[in-house]
């Protein structure tokens, strides 16, 4: 990089670098200073928590949005949320968790806010240099470090889809990240597009709030309540994983009975692949409110039409404010894609068991993965795995052997790599564990006497 | 923890909560100017097998250990001073401590006395505690969990205990030798031998790096 070269890059010795101050690089810290590593944390907002912080200029919230994991599988392992929250926390809640772990385990004292990493590359010996960018004003600075951890999320570039005539409708159309105020939907006919999470929550928002809602949903997605048979239903699934093979499939199909039968009368298809193959949408109000008509399901938006939306079954509406909760493009910007194990012209990352770079040993992401459960306990292990992996890399060359043929066979196993891109970072919640078990296990047991 | 202890507690039903007595006592409580929080030390949060739970503290650790510039607390799990009864074994009072470990401002030593010390040593198999100090351990589980973060532990027993089976055996799983403290298991919270005990427990935290 030719325009940085005027300065000389600042030398951190064997200090990791993190990328991102949001739950991701908060855990990625905290875990990389228990196993002895300085750490610097790069976070190119003024806050930390990342999409939970409001005041993040990129947070992904919406109008009173709370967990749709239930508490005691969001946590991170070794630092439960208070046991008198309930069960699915709010936004708020979230956010005040995440500063506790911060100031907790004095975590703030290593981050750099305002500070974006533009770019980063190999350097000899196994090492990184990465590049701040400048603030208004003064020189880029460049340092070294002896590994990368990137966790920059994959919550920021908004998908925004495009139909004939949107460029020229007449009424308000935002992303479902840009929302943000409740009163926007206040005595508005809304249509909100896109049935994951976001547009399920928000056309509930809209529901109570709006003056009428219409939701459009190109296809059928699984649609999981809150609660099954009495307990948090993501809890009440994980336990079922707990019983042997042949009952698992059957209790499984028992308890989600109902809450498919729900949403077949309300008009939604039931996919034909399981609710652990795809982020399901968890929201207990939605099919009420369908059910009461405060929600008007539609197909797929075929164009805009001046101030009127037209479907693709022929029928019309005319909203006063469009929601496109369309979802987002995963995007990692600083770092040059094959060394993630994309292409030029197939960017997105292949790695290692999902977070090892398969260019570089010291380089790596963290929560890149869309589990359909709680994601923080799988960054904790991720990154638990990843502070390990550094440290048997320099101390134990045997055992670094070994774990390089592990990854590599853990790998293999998930090479089924989804073709649809939109399903390109699920991982079945159940396998993954499992294999970061075995990986973690590689890298820690006693050596075989 | 392992990975596979967190996914087995994760699918057990957690223990009924309870609101719970937590004791605490800042330097800055001392109203003595020349003792300060000192930031860089670790607090020290304790339990006890006694009863009285928290208030066990009150009489002489909790003023004594903020006298070291560092933040004290003690919590009294379910059952013992203001904390309802509620159900839960020994694995529900680690639940506790743990509970009381998060609302501690920073990474938190935790300490634990008689039955008190079996409750903190499962509670640091789940919490990354500063350091784990047992105090005479009494009804300790067969199988304690690998500390998680791998913190120092401190084994201390009063003369009379040292042969006991009960210390060699913590101090075995820990692979650590015991220190002890003259006077009597019981006499630990306040009096001359609680002084000393004190002593011991605090030059070893210091002598730590947190
Ligand atoms: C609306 C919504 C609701 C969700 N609800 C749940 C839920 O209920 N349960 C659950 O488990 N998960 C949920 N998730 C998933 C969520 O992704 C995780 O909970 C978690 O927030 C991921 O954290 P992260 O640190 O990986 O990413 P983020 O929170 O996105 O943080 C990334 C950070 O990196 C910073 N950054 C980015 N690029 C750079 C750069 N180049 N240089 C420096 N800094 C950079 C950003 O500013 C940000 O602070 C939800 C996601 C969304 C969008
Ligand atoms: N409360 C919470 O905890 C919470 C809330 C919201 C989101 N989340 C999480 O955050 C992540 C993002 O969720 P999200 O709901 O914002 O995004 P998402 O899950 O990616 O959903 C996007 C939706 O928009 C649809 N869509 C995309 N492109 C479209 C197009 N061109 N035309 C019509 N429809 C289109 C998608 O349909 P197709 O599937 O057919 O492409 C999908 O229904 C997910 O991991 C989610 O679980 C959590």
């Amino acid at each position: 990089m030719q325009e940085y070269s005027s300065q000389a890059a600042y030398d951190r010795g064997e200090a990791v670098c993190v990328i991102g101050a949001g739950a991701s690089g908060l855990i990625a810290v905290k875990n990389l200073r228990e196993n002895g590593f300085e750490v610097d944390c790069y976070e190119r907002d003024t806050v930390l928590g990342g999409l939970w912080n409001p005041q993040n200029q990129h947070s992904a919230l919406y109008p009173n949005t709370h967990l749709v994991t239930s508490r005691s599988q969001t946590e991170i392992p070794d630092f439960p949320m208070p046991d008198d929250w309930p069960d699915y926390p709010s936004a708020t809640q979230m956010l005040e968790y995440l500063t506790s772990y911060a100031k907790h385990f004095g975590l703030s004292e290593h981050i750099w806010y305002g500070s974006e990493i533009s770019h980063l590359e190999p350097v000899e010996g196994a090492r990184f240099e990465v590049v701040v960018k400048p603030a208004a004003g003064s020189a880029a600075r460049r340092l070294r470090y002896g590994a990368v951890i990137i966790a920059t999320g994959h919550h920021w570039a908004p998908n925004l889809p495009s139909y004939p005539g949107l460029d020229d409708f007449r009424g308000t159309v935002l992303h479902s990240s840009q929302l943000k105020d409740p009163s926007r939907l206040r005595g508005k006919h809304v249509l909100v597009i896109g049935g994951g999470n976001s547009g399920v929550d928000i056309a509930c928002e809209a529901a109570v709030n709006a003056a009428s809602c219409v939701h459009s949903v190109r296809r059928g997605t699984w649609h999981l309540p809150k609660y099954l048979g009495g307990e948090p239903a993501d809890y009440a699934l994980a336990r079922l994983n707990s019983r042997p093979k042949f009952l698992r499939r059957f209790l499984t199909d028992r308890v989600l009975k109902g809450p498919s039968r729900l949403a077949e009368r309300m008009g939604v298809e039931t996919p034909d692949y399981g609710p652990g193959d795809e982020e399901p949408v968890r929201n207990g109000r939605y099919l009420e409110h369908v059910g009461d008509g405060s929600i008007k399901r539609r197909g797929e938006v075929a164009r805009f039409d001046g101030f009127d939306v037209a479907f693709a079954d022929g029928t019309e509406t005319r909203p006063d404010l469009v929601v496109l909760a369309t979802g987002y493009q995963p995007k990692i910007a600083c770092v040059a894609p094959e060394l993630l194990g994309g292409t030029r012209d197939e960017p997105a990352p292949r790695l290692f068991a999902r977070m090892f770079s398969p260019k570089a040993q010291t380089l790596a992401v963290a929560g890149l993965v869309e589990p359909g459960v709680g994601v923080l306990p799988i960054v904790h292990w991720q990154t638990h795995a990843i502070a390990r992996w550094l440290q048997v890399r320099k101390s134990d060359p045997e055992r670094a052997e070994s774990f390089k043929h592990q990854v590599n066979a853990e790998s293999s196993q998930h090479a089924v790599e989804h073709v649809d891109p939109r399903r390109r970072l699920v991982v079945d919640a159940e396998e993954y564990l499992a294999s970061l078990g075995r990986i973690i296990d590689t890298l820690e047991q006693e050596p075989a006497k | 923890m392992s990975l596979t202890a967190w996914v087995r507690r994760a699918r057990t039903p957690e223990p009924v909560p309870v609101r719970r007595e937590i004791a605490v006592f800042e330097p800055a409580d001392l109203f003595d100017i020349e003792i300060k929080d000192n930031p860089e030390t670790n607090p020290v949060l304790c339990c006890t097998g006694d009863p009285a739970g928290a208030a066990a503290f009150n009489a002489l650790w909790l003023k004594r250990i903020a006298s070291s510039g560092r933040y004290a607390a003690a919590v009294s799990v379910r059952g013992q001073g203001g904390t309802p009864t509620a159900e839960g074994g020994p694995e529900a009072r680690a639940h506790d401590v743990v509970q009381a470990a998060v609302t501690v401002p920073r990474q938190t030593v935790l300490m634990g006395h008689g039955e008190g010390a079996a409750w903190a040593a499962l509670a640091a198999g789940r919490y990354p505690a500063a350091g784990l100090v047992l105090v005479s351990p009494q009804r300790v589980p067969k199988q304690l969990p690998k500390p998680v973060g791998e913190p120092p532990v401190l084994l201390v027993v009063s003369e009379s205990e040292t042969q006991s089976k009960e210390a060699q055996a913590v101090a075995d799983e820990y692979g650590i030798t015991p220190l002890t403290f003259a006077g009597a298991p019981n006499d630990i919270f306040k009096g001359p031998a609680a002084e000393g005990l004190l002593d011991t427990v605090l030059s070893w935290l210091d002598a730590q790096k947190g």
